[in-house]
């Protein structure tokens, strides 16, 4: 199943998922690739702060073109729950 | 010799979290030491309870809670109540405040403006005043984020100005390490105030029981609004921490 982003580019789910490990990674440089996956868990995993997530913003809309917004980037727990949450703007072909 | 006995903090449950889509639209309550910073809240809320031969039992209660909301897709809003109390401070080095503030993320900082209404014990100082915070989102190793798997440490830094009898520039700069059970942070907030430097410094090495309970030891010193009056403590005791964001 394929869907297209905001410029019209198709992505799959597997394709969604590995952009957004690519981004969760580059926002966690002490991690190896490997150990990021849809389970893992921003906060009590990765550390992360109350306002770290929001550095997702930007590499989201620069690379699967997509605007999340800052309150569900702050209410999100997984790497998991960022895909679903990419995946579900995107547009059904 | 004064022998330290605890309390527990008897608090709400949490609540199972909703799914993720549904959370963002709604509101999340938070409890913790203060409201006072990010890292405030993730220091357990204490109640100590002091007992000494001959004499009554003393308290110190340090809490905070807070209300956290949408307001746009690019801005929040918050509000909380906190308070430094207990019997074994004088009314003066007590502390009530409330406060309401709104975040708006311009990437690569967050802004954060607000009002605050700080009182001490006595309520014969009573400070209203605005407040303009300012923190980068991150870009430096620890900022905001563990530095990695093994080295669970974290730190955030907070510039801001307060304007309530006169405009009030402080620097605020947390950091919290965590390693298995094991949680320690500490945060320094100094102030310009008429002209002279004042700092306040208070710090946590807590050991998480089960859930949000924790067995605390906590201490403060230094100088903090609204009387910026020198004060300290160091106590044990059991905390409570609940954050239904994470």
């Amino acid at each position: 199943m394929r869907r297209k982003d905001d410029r019209g580019h198709r992505w799959t789910d597997t394709g969604v998922e590995r952009a957004v490990i690519r981004i969760v990674r580059r926002l966690s440089p002490g991690w190896a690739r490997r150990k990021i996956t849809r389970r893992t868990r921003l906060h009590a995993d990765l550390g992360w702060d109350d306002w770290y997530p929001l550095r997702l913003a930007r590499p989201i809309r620069t690379t699967l073109h997509v605007r999340p917004d800052d309150r569900t980037l702050l209410a999100l727990r997984t790497v998991g729950d960022v895909v679903a949450d990419v995946w579900g703007r995107m547009a059904p072909l | 010799m004064r022998a330290s006995v605890l309390a527990a903090l008897t608090l709400l449950g949490a609540a199972a979290g909703p799914a993720p889509a549904q959370q963002a639209r709604g509101w999340a309550l938070l409890v913790g030491h203060s409201y006072s910073s990010a890292r405030a809240l993730t220091q357990p809320a204490t109640l100590v309870v002091e007992g000494e031969r001959g004499a009554p039992l003393y308290t110190v209660l340090d809490a905070g809670a807070l209300v956290r909301g949408p307001l746009a897709d690019r801005a929040w809003v918050e509000a909380g109540l906190r308070a430094r109390a207990g019997s074994a401070r004088t009314p003066a080095q007590r502390l009530y405040g409330a406060m309401a503030r709104a975040y708006t993320e311009l990437d690569p900082v967050l802004v954060a403006l607000g009002g605050e209404y700080l009182t001490d014990g006595a309520f014969a100082m009573r400070q209203p005043a605005a407040t303009a915070e300012v923190t980068p989102l991150g870009g430096v190793p620890g900022l905001g984020t563990w530095i990695g798997p093994d080295v669970r440490f974290r730190w955030r830094p907070w510039l801001g100005v307060s304007w309530g009898g006169g405009a009030r520039p402080y620097a605020r700069l947390s950091a919290e390490y965590v390693s298995g059970r094991v949680e320690a942070g500490v945060e320094g907030t100094s102030w310009l105030v008429e002209g002279r430097g004042c700092g306040f410094v208070q710090g946590d090495l807590s050991v998480r029981l089960a859930g949000g309970l924790y067995a605390t030891a906590s201490g403060d010193a230094g100088r903090s609004p609204p009387r910026f009056e020198p004060a300290g403590r160091l106590g044990i005791g059991l905390g409570f921490r609940l954050d239904t964001t994470h």
